[in-house]
């Protein structure tokens, strides 16, 4: 291992920790569950892997939409500001029906969506959308992935058969500390 | 050689040692290398796999980390028990807090609390590394690994043994190679030494190392057997020399024992025929003034070869036919093939059939006094060694032969000087002798004066004698003169020679009767008393020639010659004398006179040593002057003398004169008396009373007045007296030995008186005086006694006519 590639390793992580520093900083000292959580959503970025067809210029960014609260949305701005996902600039961007919803690569649905929760995975339908909700049954319901809090952590619910009708590909690394669940009534 | 060396060792532990030590040095660079080089690529290795391990483990705990799931990533953890090395590891989230631990219950404090710098490291007994754990660009934490080296240390342990093993295996295979090689190397090398130790044990160079089939030992063996060869060649060569030496000492002392030439040289000859086995040899001698060479000595088997060769004991070689030129130089010739030689003699060789030759001069001194020739039949059959051996046996030979000429020389010496010894105390002895003989011849001379004188007066002046009277005086007269005559010749015995003869014609036939007469006792008489015989037979030339001589000389040789052939014939036989007229020379004529005998002859020796002095085969009879005499008669004539003789035969003196030119003057005739000169006063001196008186009277008869007077002294007085008066002396008569003034002294007294007064010596020397010519001076004229009155009348009329 060369003391060259060393430093710049060096370099890189210390910056890395500079710029991630503040914010994520902030987050630890009082770590709100919606910091956790828009951390996660961000970190689902990284073990989902999109099809081809998902972007459409490699310069489209990498959209995060948000039904719900704008706390959560301000808070995941928060998170994502300065970060990329394989040369895509991220960009969050709230929802507030299901009608409003645009195309986007990620869509988180707070507990105040559960209603139209089934409108809204309606219209998402033949979309390479991973769905994102911290809804209690929501994995059940068709939501690829649920926040669940268990031992006051919070684990994750993944619907994988979803997923797949999405033609998303879920890490495994993701999969194998995650309960997998099924849609519990197909109609 | 059965010492060893303490301190060497064998060659079989130093090769056993080499090839362990450069076995062992191969072993332990190769394996210290690859031991190097393993540990280099294994420690890689290990962090290589550590690292894919971390990474994979990383991998594996992102999710855990990026959705804070502590018991995932404990279990994610838990994949390390797949490697039983790890023995600690942690995760460390993005703040840097540990998240989760291997094993689960690691003790506090065993990992370090905060995460250190990604990469990997050895540190004391362990491998620590930290690996980042990212997802795409975001790291989401790090992971540290901590390992120990106990794989490091179990392939170390296995390398050691394996490099033992391979160790333990190469050295008995080194030792396996080496046994074989050590075979290989030790076979030749005790060849070798065994051969060695054979040659210097037993002397024997015959032997020979063999090869085995290695190179450099092969070529060693051969070295060494070359050498083996020399030495044998040498050790031949030495032998061979030490034989030569032998021959050499050996020859050397048989020709030490030896004394004469010839008896040398058989030596020689027959060993070189016997020990150097040549097929023919012989010693030529140079004769430098005729440039020729004589053979010497041939040795006993070579005259076999004789005959072809042409060379006989007596044959002269010139020196210029023989080839020997350049051995003549003084150098030994070696021709290893006479054939092609041109000269004469080499040729006569190739001829015989013997083809090489060696010519080795007998050098003394610079000069060569012969040549030792050695041929043998094969061409090129002599050695350099066999050269130089008859280089040296020739120069001891030269330096025998010359010593043994030396030897000669100095017995010759010495024998001529015992020679002379004698002779020196012979003629010591004759010499007393004759001064007895002439002193009594003296005084007989003066006795038979008187008697000689009157006798003569008597028959002169007495007219009245009878016949018989007369006929007595004159047989008294003839006495006197023999007596004179023996008296004479009695002095002449011991006479010193005179150089030159006074010669004067002489007829050899007169003198062959006088010679018969004188000796017929001897070759008459004698031996018809012993009974034996010796017939006389004369044969004398007429019309000899006269011959240039001293009569009295050749008559005592002739006598001398006769008396030896009566000698030589104790059992009688013919005595021959013979005369003849010869033509030696185309111009000149000689007469020769020879005396022969029929009796017992003269070997060689004798022949050869016959006319030295006091050389005698009469034993005490002889006084071995004879012949010496004769000789000395022969030298003084220039005459020749030859002898004829051979043994039982007998011999033959032959005496050759030169004839003589002058014509014959007989002086006989001179002999009749003079008539008495006109009378003169004389005076006589002389001490012998009786001849004084005998002189005076017959003088006094004759007319003259004489003064006679006993002694110079007186006589002078007398002379001065008559010389002052009136009546001086016309003469002086005056005898030679006398007491206080002899004769000589009278005459220069007288002649100091009166130069013209003629002084007349009367002497018993006076014959030899005449002789050898030496008259005093002052005298005018030597008589000797007995003085005969015609002779004495015949000087008065020639001093005072």
């Amino acid at each position: 291992m060369a003391p060259v590639n060393r430093i710049s390793r060096f370099l890189l992580s210390c910056l890395l920790a500079g710029l991630l520093a503040p914010g994520i900083h902030a987050a630890g000292v009082a770590a709100t569950e919606n910091q956790v959580k828009a951390v996660f959503v961000y970190n689902f970025s990284h073990f989902v892997d999109w099809p081809a067809g998902a972007f459409a210029t490699p310069t489209e960014p990498f959209v995060i939409g948000v039904i719900g609260s704008d706390a959560f949305a301000a808070q995941l701005e928060e998170v994502v500001r300065g970060e990329r996902v394989n040369n895509h600039t991220l960009l969050v961007q709230r929802f507030h029906d299901a009608d409003a919803i645009r195309p986007c690569h990620i869509l988180f649905i707070d507990q105040s969506g559960g209603a139209q929760l089934e409108r809204i995975l309606a219209q998402l339908k033949g979309r390479s959308t991973l769905t994102v909700s911290d809804l209690d049954g929501a994995s059940q319901r068709g939501v690829m992935m649920q926040f669940a809090r268990a031992d006051n952590r919070i684990r994750l619910r993944i619907n994988v058969e979803s997923a797949r009708e999405a033609g998303l590909t879920i890490s495994s690394n993701l999969l194998r500390p995650a309960e997998i669940v099924r849609t519990s009534s197909r109609e | 050689m059965t010492h060893v060396d303490t301190s060497s060792r064998p060659i079989r532990r130093t090769l056993l040692q080499m090839i362990f030590l450069s076995c062992g040095a191969v072993l332990a660079i190769t394996t210290t290398t690859f031991l190097g080089y393993d540990l280099l690529t294994f420690r890689q290795a290990s962090i290589q796999q550590l690292q894919t391990l971390s990474e994979a483990i990383a991998s594996n705990s992102t999710a855990a980390l990026a959705f804070e799931n502590p018991d995932d990533a404990a279990v994610v953890l838990g994949a390390f028990k797949a490697d039983p090395h790890i023995v600690a590891a942690a995760l460390y989230d993005a703040q840097g807090k540990m998240f989760a631990t291997y094993p689960r219950d690691l003790a506090a404090g065993r990992a370090p609390a905060q995460p250190g710098t990604a990469g990997y490291q050895f540190t004391h007994l362990r491998l620590l590394g930290f690996q980042p754990v990212t997802t795409g660009s975001r790291q989401l934490g790090m992971l540290y690994v901590e390992s120990d080296l106990d794989a490091v240390y179990q392939r170390l342990q296995l390398y050691a043994l394996i490099a033992l093993v391979v160790a333990a295996l190469s050295f008995l295979v080194a030792w396996l190679i080496s046994r074989q090689l050590q075979h290989r190397l030790l076979v030749p090398i005790h060849a070798l030494t065994d051969t060695a130790r054979a040659v210097s044990d037993r002397n024997d160079y015959t032997v020979r190392a063999v090869r085995t089939g290695t190179r450099e030992f092969d070529l060693l063996t051969d070295t060494f057997n070359h050498m083996l060869t020399q030495i044998q060649r040498s050790e031949h060569k030495l032998h061979a020399q030490l034989a030569r030496l032998g021959l050499l000492q050996h020859i050397t002392r048989a020709i030490e024992d030896r004394q004469d030439l010839q008896s040398i040289y058989q030596v020689v000859l027959v060993s070189l025929e016997e020990n150097l086995l040549v097929d023919f040899c012989c010693i030529l001698l140079h004769e430098p003034a005729s440039r020729t060479l004589t053979v010497g000595r041939m040795g006993a088997s070579s005259r076999y070869h004789a005959d072809a060769l042409a060379l006989t004991d007596a044959l002269a070689v010139p020196v210029d036919e023989s080839g020997l030129s350049k051995c003549l130089a003084g150098e030994l010739v070696y021709e290893p093939d006479v054939g092609k030689v041109a000269l004469a003699l080499p040729r006569r060789f190739s001829a015989a059939g013997l083809h090489s030759m060696v010519m080795a001069p007998l050098i003394v001194r610079n000069e060569v006094s012969g040549v030792l020739v050695c041929a043998r039949k094969a061409a090129d059959a002599f050695s350099s060694s066999d050269c130089e051996f008859l280089r040296q046996l020739s120069e001891h030979v030269a330096l025998a032969s010359h010593q043994i000429r030396l030897y000669g020389d100095l017995h010759q010496a010495y024998e001529d000087l015992r020679q002379s010894q004698v002779a020196i105390l012979q003629q010591e002895r004759l010499r007393a002798l004759g001064q007895m003989a002439s002193g009594i011849a003296h005084d007989i001379n003066n006795a038979i004066s008187p008697v000689s004188l009157f006798t003569e007066a008597l028959l002169e002046r007495e007219a009245g004698l009878s016949d018989r009277a007369r006929g007595y005086l004159t047989t008294i007269l003839g006495a006197i003169d023999d007596v004179a005559r023996t008296v004479s010749r009695m002095r002449e015995f011991y006479r010193e020679r005179e150089p030159q003869v006074t010669l004067a014609p002489v007829q050899l036939n007169d003198l062959v009767p006088q010679v018969l007469n004188l000796t017929r006792p001897r070759w008459s008489d004698q031996p018809q008393q012993r009974g034996t015989v010796i017939e006389l037979q004369t044969a004398l030339a007429p019309d000899l020639p006269d011959v240039m001589g001293a009569d009295n000389e050749i008559r005592d040789a002739l006598t001398n010659l006769v008396f030896n052939a009566v000698d030589a014939m104790p059992t009688g036989g013919i005595l021959t004398v013979r005369t003849a007229a010869v033509s030696r020379h185309p111009d000149t004529t000689s007469v020769m006179i020879e005396v022969g005998d029929t009796g017992v002859g003269m070997d060689e020796d004798t022949r050869r040593r016959c006319l030295e002095p006091f050389y005698t085969t009469k034993g005490e009879r002889g006084t071995g002057l004879g012949l010496a005499m004769v000789y000395g008669m022969i030298q003084r004539h220039s005459a020749e003398l030859e002898i004829e003789s051979t043994v039982g035969k007998g011999t033959t003196m032959r005496l050759i004169f030169a004839a003589s030119s002058a014509s014959i003057t007989d002086s006989a005739g001179t002999a009749r008396t003079p008539l008495p000169a006109r009378p003169l006063r004389i005076l006589l001196v002389d001490d012998d009373p009786m001849l004084i008186k005998s002189l005076q009277e017959t003088l006094q008869d004759d007319g003259h007045i004489i003064t006679a007077t006993s002694n110079g002294l007186a006589g002078l007085e007398a002379f001065r007296t008559a010389l002052q008066g009136d009546a001086p002396i016309d003469l002086v008569v005056t005898d030679l030995g006398m007491p206080h003034m002899d004769g000589r002294k009278v005459a220069a007294a007288i002649k100091a008186l009166s130069r013209s007064t003629p002084v007349i010596l009367l002497t018993g020397w006076g014959q030899r005086l005449i002789a050898e010519n030496d008259a005093p001076a002052h005298v005018d004229k030597v008589i000797s006694k007995p003085p005969r009155l015609s002779e004495l009348r015949a000087a008065f009329a020639e001093l005072k006519p």
